[in-house]
């Protein structure tokens, strides 16, 4: 037990330090957003101001950071080119193998990039419904959805992974099995409360315990759930011997 | 902010609580009744508050908001399905973002209808015909009734 637990933990370790050598690079070439309408964000970009985009070499502009500009309400539609147009192009959603290369700050930013799409996204649906009208390529929200969720399940691994070399705890939400008052066995996850749980009355008045008089009726809610069992197993195997008294050629795979 | 997160317990002096993952997502939506040219009209998740539609709009979008007001649309439930039980529309909130600064907002048109008829004789439209009867060339003969091209007397 302890000793699989160590070896666990020596994994993850080495799992962490891997993550730390790869990332360590990739912190160094920022990637702009290549987003799922990476088209039109280069596009924006292009409008940017020109002080930003006469950096002389290419090494430099590489490392230049420029972030989309801001333009208020406009951002919640999409840019005035592909409006009233049939279909927009389009990506593919972010992969969880491309965003695990990524730095947290990278993600952070790239979570309000893809809100902001789906906000816009969302407004476009909800105006093609109001006019009757088709929306143009509404895959992209589906699209979007998934780089969120994606990035949502990276950045828990990343929590994780730091919780279990910085306290060893497994879940977020620390949490223990105990029996309530009918004899089963729940996981209870824990809670904060404002004060000690001795002086907590609320807290005092669940009852985390199973009382003596309830012991038999666990025995037979035991029993009850064999005996339900047993009986399936019984007549799956009289269904099977009946087929089999009415088609005798048929192989019991059939 | 991940789903099912639990905020750790505030107690006066604590640090302020802080979301990093926002998951709220807000609609601009035509209004139905005319509004005021300052006033913007957004449909959002019922949890959300004023509070956080004001800090939303400040801090994402980079919007001066003056003053928000909402209210909550009842979806009707009076739809009836072919075992002819109710089915209910999600209720949903509904902002009116007042905006600050003396910006205005109107609803633009973004689904403009585009001329798609195109002059006679222009190369274009002789390529549109072109493939059209190409099209109707490549197409497999109706009598056959699907059968491929191969299989035959």
């Amino acid at each position: 037990m302890a000793a699989s637990s160590m070896g666990r933990l020596v994994t993850l370790c080495r799992q962490f330090q891997r993550v730390v050598n790869i990332s360590a690079p990739v912190q160094a070439q920022y990637s702009t957003h290549t987003l799922t309408r990476y088209q039109c964000f280069s596009k924006r970009q292009l409008c940017e101001p020109p002080w930003l985009s006469n950096t002389g070499n290419s090494a430099q502009c590489r490392l230049l950071h420029t972030s989309t500009i801001r333009m208020g309400l406009e951002e919640f539609f999409d840019i005035p080119e592909n409006w009233g147009e049939p279909t927009v192009k389009s990506g593919a959603p972010w992969t969880a193998k491309q965003l695990r290369l990524k730095s947290n700050e990278d993600l952070h930013k790239l979570w309000y990039v893809l809100l902001k799409e789906k906000n816009m996204l969302l407004s476009i649906e909800q105006e093609a419904k109001r006019q009757r009208v088709q929306m143009p390529s509404p895959e992209r929200i589906k699209k979007v959805e998934r780089s969120m969720t994606r990035l949502d399940t990276v950045v828990q691994e990343r929590e994780d992974a730091l919780r279990l070399l910085q306290t060893g705890q497994e879940k977020a939400r620390p949490g223990a099995w105990r029996k309530n008052m009918f004899g089963k066995n729940l996981w209870h996850r824990f809670k904060e409360y404002p004060i000690p749980w001795h002086l907590n009355k609320r807290y005092k008045r669940t009852s985390y315990f199973t009382p003596s008089f309830v012991s038999p009726y666990t025995r037979l809610f035991i029993e009850k759930q064999l005996k339900a069992k047993m009986r399936k197993q019984r007549r799956e195997r009289q269904e099977r011997q009946k087929l089999a008294k009415i088609f005798p050629k048929t192989s019991a795979h059939a | 902010m991940a789903r099912r997160v639990i905020y750790p317990l505030y107690q006066l002096g604590n640090p302020q609580l802080r979301l990093f993952r926002p998951t709220f997502t807000m609609t601009l939506v035509r209004p139905g009744k005319e509004q005021p040219p300052d006033t913007v009209q957004f449909r959002i998740p019922i949890e959300m508050t004023k509070i956080d539609v004001r800090n939303y709009l400040e801090k994402i979008y980079d919007v001066p908001v003056a003053a928000v007001r909402t209210r909550i649309q009842f979806g009707s439930n009076k739809k009836r399905n072919h075992l002819n039980q109710r089915v209910k529309r999600p209720d949903y909130k509904v902002a009116y973002v007042q905006l600050a600064q003396q910006q205005t907002f109107e609803f633009p048109d973004i689904f403009p209808k585009k001329d798609a008829s195109l002059e006679e004789g222009s190369l274009e439209e002789m390529q549109k015909k072109f493939m059209e009867d190409e099209r109707q060339r490549q197409k497999p003969d109706p009598r056959r009734g699907g059968v491929t091209e191969w299989f035959g007397l």
